[in-house]
């Protein structure tokens, strides 16, 4: 039942682009390996190639000693290979049941056998702690249920080794416990782990040790217990990360507020509703997944309805019912979904960011020359390194969101919101995005920032409102914040008055 | 057995960590952004079938014959690029053929009527004219209206008016058809038979209709939020496009280029019958689709869709001016060049 | 010789009928009962079927008014699915007791046919012959044959057996093919006469336009045109005009449509100078005479078919319907 896993000498072309330069390590069996790097560094590709994605342009995989080619995923699966993708793999419009034995459902003659798998998938369900029902369309379920399916289904094929790319990125404190919990069982029970995270606690947390790759190549690998995160961030990134943070400048004085928020409410996601955010004023928006934070700004755009409440920006009255009269009162929104809702991948870098403001552009035919100036300012103040000419797809996933946030820059707004704007963003370009936020509000602006990484809401924030079940629940100032007492809000558990 | 780390430079190498992270999804989209062959599918396929069509047939490369092939497709060709613009954007129109009927048939009642009541036949061919255009704008905002307003699929929307249009007419011709007076027939008939420096009329407004398309679609703001919104209406939504005005604004976009084109196909025969327009959609969607128009929406080219919509009539043409090949299997050789001309020009996976 | 054959058949009809009376058919249904008549035709989507609908209605007002105990329930059909469904509506919740139907497809009819007829449905069928002749109790028909072999006969006698001709065509069907067959029958008798080429203008003017310019590029002699319908050839004509050819002497349409009979009448286009009937006056016809019948309780002779004549400046009147749309 081991598995022991060596690379040796992996080198992948896609076309004339050399990813992988002669990548070498190896993996034992019942062990939690941390795979490090930055976006581009090369992981992603490694682990397809381990999972039968991808072919190797040179070099051997080598299983248990012996050589292994795989044709494709269901080769490596059937090794007890499998690979559980950051954007989860599954069919929506199928149950769990259907989901989990796809490509491998279980026959009665000519028939399915529908009570078999059903019996089997509730069992496999039941082993990572999944409490739904196995009829349940996968539409219908949260992320972290999601997850918990995709391992429920690696485990129905025997695997022997998971890779997990990014599985908390939208989990929610206590679900990321379920995980750890669920992790360290299959640990036990001899299987190997892989585990990519830009979260360098989780990865200090749960893993046994840590293997570091920049660039496409292999840099060194060591027990956890012995690298603390910096050091980790500084194997990433090839250079010294002490300050991720900008320094904090004093909150801004009590004054007018930029925004006023009274009273809103937002239909099944978010219940009277108030806050003030200041010019200057970074203001962090904390609470686990569900509790209306998302939902309350796209009912403050004008996306779902609002039944109640007013809403002020500079003292004015105004009555949103779109993003474009958002837009005409100096409020955007970058939503926490950039592929679905913030860029458009398969358009142009300079198309997608001079959408909002193409008005500028046109006189009255949009001019090209200018969308082109306003592309080469923003890649020069937003850092965003890429191929101008190309599709957004083809950025990293820092780069996209640096041009995610020029995008919704360009009008020039006055209240800025991010929402998890550090989401699947590499350890450098969170750097640069923290620096960018703090730069906003020094200009005078006015930034909320909803975000799941409690560390960014502590590091950034002059002050964090906590959300749980549509309500706010408390305004945490900034000599407050802390881990301890964001959780013990968000979760319902302070004490304190 | 960890391998010796390997040195490496301290500074980041831009370079590579671009390309590490672009191949795996997006190298060869960037690629094709600059330069595709695919793109020129169909030309290629039309410059092909213009040199069969020579081989089997002198006649095929006169004036005459390209002038006739031209005109013809006018009307397909402006219905074509309206249906462009309502493909990019995700949407699809299935009644045109039958809008173009009714229009023609009401257009044709009107001036039968007005001309009493008018002394200048030009006059009364001008109204009805603005009438067509009015008329077409006023179906297609309806259906715009319909499809956002209303929440029903462009494809129910408009397979239901597909039926309305034509049993209207159908009703106001009585089963038979709607013939226009002959002195009206007679100032309208320039419209269609005249022609300006050799070059038929329609085929001017089909020239120019695909300028003002092209324009519209590549330089202006309009233009850019049918693209955003076919790509990934969301994302447009949240970057403050107004997605349901633009929506009903392609929609009566393509209702006016069906007001025109209908405007140049009444002077033609001088009458609509249940018969007129029929099948209009599909060609004018073909028309679109193998010019390189993605059928999911957020990508394509006027340019392609004229391209697409020559392509079509050529087709016809060259088998009508031959006999080498059955008359039963005419739809098949029309198949046959249309499947061979999507492929030329299809995407990479 | 043709009006011959249309006396000797005109008196067959009526022995047929007088026959008939002095039998006396009278089991099915008393003279005095009510009688709930079903007519179902294609919709219109043509000048011709048109006709169809603006003949059965004619007839539908016409007979209710004269008989009040006479029911008729007109339906129309675009496709042959939705016909064969409409058979069933009228049988099961109309509870017709006769039917005049027009079919789409022979075959595709000729079962829903026989159920009805199982239910004790006198079925009497219009120009389309069902697969399965048993499926009706009569059948009442245009000439088809005539219909391709008229102006064929016409045309050869007309330029002394010597001449270029286009043909276009209808749609493929058998209706179309029986035409055809007729046609080029009688081309075959004389070889002087070259049919050019003939090509599919699915019975619509625009595609009879788009043919017509193609075949006038490709040939530069052409002395007739076969148009083979009146719609087809208005496209024909405008073609013509547009092209601005002399060398085309005459256009031969099909069916005797009302614009067509009026220029041949008015001599208004030197190039229609004749045309043949294929009037869709015949469901009227099959109405009238179904009902009668079936009111006094008799039955139809088997077969009748109603003549196709040429019509020329001559005799254009009596096929002058100035009401119809057709």
């Amino acid at each position: 039942m081991s598995l022991h896993i060596a690379f040796d000498g992996i080198v992948k072309e896609f076309g004339a682009v050399r990813v992988l330069h002669g990548v070498g390590f190896d993996l034992h069996p019942g062990r939690v390996y941390g795979l490090l790097g930055e976006n581009g560094a090369g992981k992603s590709t490694l682990m397809k190639i381990l999972a039968g994605y991808h072919a190797p342009t040179a070099g051997t995989l080598l299983i248990d000693g012996q050589p292994a080619r795989f044709r494709n995923s269901r080769d490596a699966e059937t090794r007890g290979i499998v690979l559980i993708h950051q954007e989860l793999n599954l069919a929506d419009d199928l149950t769990v049941t259907q989901n989990m034995f796809l490509g491998h459902e279980l026959r009665r003659g000519w028939l399915l056998d529908e009570r078999r798998m059903r019996e089997r998938a509730a069992e496999a369900l039941r082993q990572v702690g999944f409490e739904g029902d196995p009829d349940t369309k996968v539409r219908d379920l949260i992320v972290a249920e999601k997850q918990l399916v995709e391992i429920a289904k690696a485990q129905l094929r025997n695997a022997r080794l998971l890779i997990m790319d990014e599985p908390t990125a939208s989990l929610t404190p206590s679900e990321c416990e379920r995980l750890f919990g669920l992790i360290g069982r299959l640990r036990r029970d001899g299987v190997t782990i892989v585990y990519i995270s830009h979260k360098l606690d989780e990865v200090e947390r749960i893993t046994d040790e840590v293997i570091v790759m920049r660039d496409g190549r292999f840099i060194t690998r060591a027990p956890t217990a012995g690298t603390p995160r910096a050091r980790m961030a500084t194997l990433m990134v090839g250079r010294d990360l002490t300050d991720m943070f900008p320094e904090k400048r004093d909150p801004p004085p009590a004054g007018r507020p930029l925004l006023a928020v009274r009273g809103v409410t937002v239909p099944g996601w978010a219940e009277d509703v108030g806050f003030d955010l200041r010019p200057g004023e970074i203001l962090g928006f904390a609470g686990l997944v569900g509790a209306g934070r998302t939902e309350l700004f796209e009912g403050i755009l004008g996306l779902r309805p609002r039944s109640a409440g007013t809403i002020e920006i500079d003292g004015r009255p105004v009555r949103l019912r779109s993003p474009r009269e958002a837009m005409r009162n100096g409020l955007t929104y970058l939503s926490e979904d950039r592929k679905g809702k913030g860029l458009h991948v398969r358009m142009g870098l300079r198309d997608n960011l001079t959408l909002m403001t193409l008005r500028h552009h046109a006189q009255p035919l949009l001019s090209p020359a200018s969308e082109e100036k306003a592309l080469e300012h923003a890649v020069a103040a937003f850092g965003i390194r890429g191929d101008p000419r190309g599709v957004a797809a083809s950025l990293s996933g820092g780069n996209q969101q640096k041009l995610a946030i020029a995008k919704f820059l360009e009008p020039d707004p006055r209240v800025f919101v991010l929402d998890e704007p550090t989401r699947g963003v590499d350890v450098g370009a969170k750097r640069d995005i923290y620096f960018l936020i703090a730069r906003l509000a020094a200009e005078g602006r006015g930034v909320v920032v909803i975000s799941s990484e409690l560390i960014e809401l502590i590091g950034l924030c002059h002050r964090v409102i906590v959300m749980r079940g549509r309500r706010v629940t408390a305004t945490v100032p900034a000599e407050r914040l802390s881990e301890e007492e964001l959780i013990a809000h968000a979760i319902g558990t302070h004490t304190r008055p | 057995m960890p391998s010796a780390p390997t040195p490496v430079p301290d500074a980041p190498v831009p370079e590579a960590r671009n390309g590490g992270a672009a191949p795996a999804k997006g190298a060869g989209r960037s690629a094709a952004g600059r330069f595709d062959p695919h793109r020129f599918g169909p030309v290629i396929g039309l410059i092909l079938l213009l040199v069969v069509g020579t081989a089997l047939n002198p006649d095929f490369a006169t004036w005459d014959n390209l002038m006739n092939v031209l005109t013809r497709t006018a009307f397909i060709g402006i219905i074509s690029i309206g249906m462009c613009f309502v493909i990019i954007s995700g949407g699809i129109d299935l009644s045109v053929g039958s809008m173009a009927a009714l229009i023609a048939g009401a257009m044709i009642l009107a001036m039968n009527a007005l001309q009493p009541l008018l002394a200048s036949p030009v006059a009364v061919v001008g109204l009805g004219m603005l009438f067509a255009l009015l008329l077409g704008g006023g179906f297609g905002l309806a259906h715009g209206l319909l499809i956002t307003r209303g929440r029903i699929e462009p494809f129910i929307v408009t397979l239901g008016t597909l039926g309305i249009f034509r049993a209207v007419l159908t009703w106001l011709a009585d089963g038979g058809a709607i013939t226009l007076d002959g002195d009206l027939s007679d100032a309208y008939g320039p419209v269609y038979y005249g022609s300006l420096l050799g070059v038929p009329v329609p085929v001017w407004i089909f020239l120019l209709v695909a300028l003002a398309g092209a324009l519209l679609l590549n330089r202006t703001a309009f233009g850019r939020y049918v693209q955003a919104i076919g790509s990934n209406e969301q994302v447009a939504r949240f970057a403050a496009v107004e997605v349901d005005r633009v929506k009903v604004l392609t929609y009566g976009l393509l209702g006016v280029c069906v007001g025109i084109a209908t405007l140049l196909y009444v002077p033609r025969l001088g009458s609509a019958s249940p018969t007129t327009g029929i099948l209009w959609e599909l060609e004018a969607i073909a028309a679109v689709i193998v010019g390189g128009t993605s059928f999911k929406g957020g990508e394509g080219r006027v340019a392609g869709t004229v391209v697409g919509a020559v392509l079509l009539s050529v087709i016809s043409n060259i088998l009508n001016l031959t006999s080498i090949i059955s008359v039963y299997l005419n739809a098949a050789v029309q198949g046959c060049v249309i499947i061979a001309v999507a492929f030329l020009q299809r995407r990479r996976p | 010789m043709s009006e011959v054959a249309r006396f000797s058949r005109r008196v067959l009809l009526g022995t047929g009928l007088a026959v008939a009376m002095a039998a006396g058919f009278g089991g099915a249904v008393l003279a005095a009962d009510p009688v709930k008549l079903g007519v179902s035709i294609p919709a219109a989507t043509h000048g011709f079927t048109g006709g169809i609908v603006w003949w059965a209605n004619e007839a539908k007002k016409e007979l209710e008014k004269a008989h009040p105990n006479l029911k008729i329930t007109v339906k129309t059909a675009s496709n042959a699915p939705e016909q064969a469904n409409q058979l069933q509506d009228l049988v099961t919740v109309t509870k017709i007791d006769s039917l005049v139907i027009f079919p789409f497809e022979s075959a595709a009819l000729t079962q829903p046919v026989v159920q009805a007829k199982k239910k004790n449905v006198y079925v009497t069928v219009v120009d389309r012959g069902l697969t399965d002749p048993n499926a009706q109790d009569a059948y009442i028909a245009g000439d088809n044959t005539a219909f391709g072999r008229i102006p064929a006969e016409y045309i050869a006698k007309k330029y002394n057996g010597k001449a270029n001709v286009v043909a276009l065509r209808g749609i493929p069907t058998t209706l179309d093919n029986e035409r055809w067959d007729a046609f080029t029958a009688v081309m075959s008798k004389h070889p002087d006469i070259k049919i050019l080429d003939a090509k599919y203008a699915n019975w619509n003017r625009d595609d009879a336009f788009k043919v017509t310019q193609d075949f006038l590029t490709r040939f530069k002699d052409i002395d007739v045109i076969w148009a083979a319908d009146d719609d087809m050839a208005i496209g024909v004509l405008k073609a013509i005009d547009q092209a601005k050819r002399t060398d085309v002497k005459e256009v031969f349409g099909g069916a005797g449509s009302k614009v067509m009979v009026k220029t041949i009448l008015d001599g208004s286009n030197p190039l229609i100078q004749a045309d043949v009937s294929y009037s869709p006056k015949f469901i009227y016809d099959a109405i009238k005479l179904t009902a009668e019948a079936r009111l006094k309780g008799e039955k139809l002779p088997a077969t009748h078919i109603i003549p196709s004549s040429l019509i020329t400046k001559e005799n254009a009147k009596e096929f002058y319907f100035p009401d119809s749309p057709y």
